[in-house]
């Protein structure tokens, strides 16, 4: 148990890159592997380049940046619907595949109550069904059958993000960069895990503002996201001053 | 023509087993998944992936695996030569020996069905296109969080007057004497790839094999450093790593 978790600590927060070995398989105990991480004979090697990651002891994963979903059970996504194809909507979660949202996935919906989605709406769905050799389907509602804020997004402003970016603004504590902007404007945000996000605010310019905040923070750090957002806030005051006046 | 002086000293002043200076950008393309510029020498190219994403046409489906689209294409302003259109037999054979390449390190059974587009643009063409462009292409998908079983690596050699040359030009690749491009995988001790134009003497063939991967071995290691400084510069931001 102790050799296990000294090895796999050594590597935390480690920088990786294709082809260069994590950790060995320890001789004794269990070691789950996840993302970036592929086994190798005895040695435990990453795939992509990344960050090493260790969650309780025996946990092992990589952090790292990729524009790519790749879908997993449970997890929730904004989603673009391509096209219907008999009894489920095609639709494109920036995933190997598209995946399918069945017609009567929706709260309330039967045979004859169909929901009213067109091609090119946006939609905000759960991952019911994730394997490598099968297509993705989707659900607008939660394991319980409502709805639970699932379903299709009117209006707003849709915008593309790295899946890790997308897992940052998800995360708790709220990112110092939502609560400033959230402390000048009121607006909503929905973010997938597939790194699609969607954007609604009352006016046209808070809406670009907020949007435009979101995919420029990507490589900042929360100090300097934090600073980013005060300065928009700040031009947006400034040029709606200059209107009322 | 002299391609090595009595000195030892090559057309454009290095010594036979001297790589050409290397520099590289990743992330060039803000709307590619994956992207990154690439110089050796004076050869330039610029790689950008997309993927995996659905395939495009359903007849290149493959059932269990990734779909590789590779697509080289050599610029017109490239080189002094005229662009010849679409047909150009150059590009269409980097092209082949780009995929078969890519094929042999991109972990292709991690998403079954779909594609991954790489699109690889030659902008100054100074010899060593095919390793430039899989040098290229290796970056591009290592930025795009493909996942790749190592840092594949490819350097070429010129054979010219006795001498193994390391990173031909493009005056010494066309000198008359054989070209051998060599990819390799380094922790697997594996040479994915291995082309020979023209001919050689079998007696020195393995010289000159070992010199390629001994090239190609180099440029790994460099570009394993690029890769490390980026995502580093990116974790530290991020304040992920330590």
């Amino acid at each position: 148990m102790t050799v296990k978790k000294a090895a796999s600590l050594e590597s935390e927060g480690k920088v990786v890159l294709p082809g260069d070995e994590v950790l060995r398989i320890p001789e004794h105990g269990q070691i789950r592997i996840g993302p970036g991480l592929q086994q190798q004979g005895s040695k435990i090697v990453a795939t992509r380049p990344g960050v090493v990651r260790v969650a309780a002891g025996s946990k092992v994963w990589l952090d790292s940046r990729q524009r790519r979903y790749v879908p997993a059970e449970g997890e929730s996504v904004v989603g673009v619907v391509i096209d219907r194809m008999g009894e489920s909507f095609n639709v494109d979660i920036n995933g190997p595949s598209t995946a399918a949202l069945p017609l009567l996935a929706f709260e309330g919906a039967t045979r004859r109550n169909r929901p009213n989605l067109r091609t090119g709406d946006l939609v905000y769905a759960r991952v019911v069904v994730a394997h490598r050799d099968m297509e993705p389907e989707l659900s607008c509602m939660d394991v319980h059958g409502t709805a639970a804020g699932f379903g299709p997004l009117e209006g707003g402003l849709p915008e593309s993000v790295t899946t890790s970016h997308a897992r940052r603004l998800l995360s708790q504590p709220t990112p110092v960069l939502l609560r400033t902007l959230a402390g000048g404007l009121s607006f909503e945000l929905v973010v997938g895990q597939n790194g699609r996000v969607w954007v609604n605010a009352p006016d046209t310019a808070a809406t670009v503002a907020v949007a435009n905040a979101i995919q420029q923070s990507e490589g900042l750090s929360e100090k300097q996201a934090a600073t980013f957002a005060q300065e928009l806030l700040n031009g947006l005051q400034a040029t709606r001053a200059v209107k009322t006046e | 023509m002299e391609f090595v002086s009595p000195e030892g000293l090559r057309l454009d002043g290095r010594r036979p087993k001297e790589l050409r200076r290397l520099a590289c950008e990743l992330g060039c393309l803000p709307h590619a998944d994956g992207s990154a510029q690439l110089q050796m020498g004076n050869t330039k190219v610029v790689a950008a992936v997309f993927g995996p994403h659905e395939v495009t046409n359903r007849g290149d489906m493959v059932n269990d695996r990734i779909f590789i689209n590779a697509e080289v294409a050599i610029a017109g302003f490239a080189s002094d030569r005229k662009k010849i259109g679409r047909g150009d037999r150059r590009a269409a054979e980097l092209t082949r020996s780009l995929r078969g390449a890519l094929e042999q390190t991109v972990l292709l059974e991690q998403a079954p069905r779909s594609q991954v587009d790489v699109f690889v643009h030659v902008l100054v063409a100074d010899g060593g296109l095919l390793p430039a462009c899989i040098n290229a292409a290796v970056l591009a998908l290592a930025h795009a969080g493909v996942r790749q079983r190592d840092t594949m690596a490819a350097c070429s050699v010129a054979y010219l007057e006795s001498t193994p040359l390391l990173d031909a030009g493009a005056a010494e690749e066309s000198g008359g004497g054989a070209v051998i491009v060599a990819a390799l995988l380094q922790a697997a001790e594996v040479l994915p790839l291995l082309t020979v134009d023209r001919k050689l003497p079998l007696e020195t063939l393995e010289a000159v094999i070992e010199l390629a991967a001994a090239g190609a071995a180099a440029v790994s290691q460099w570009m394993k450093a690029q890769l490390l400084d980026h995502v580093q510069k990116l974790a530290i931001c991020q304040a992920v790593a330590r």
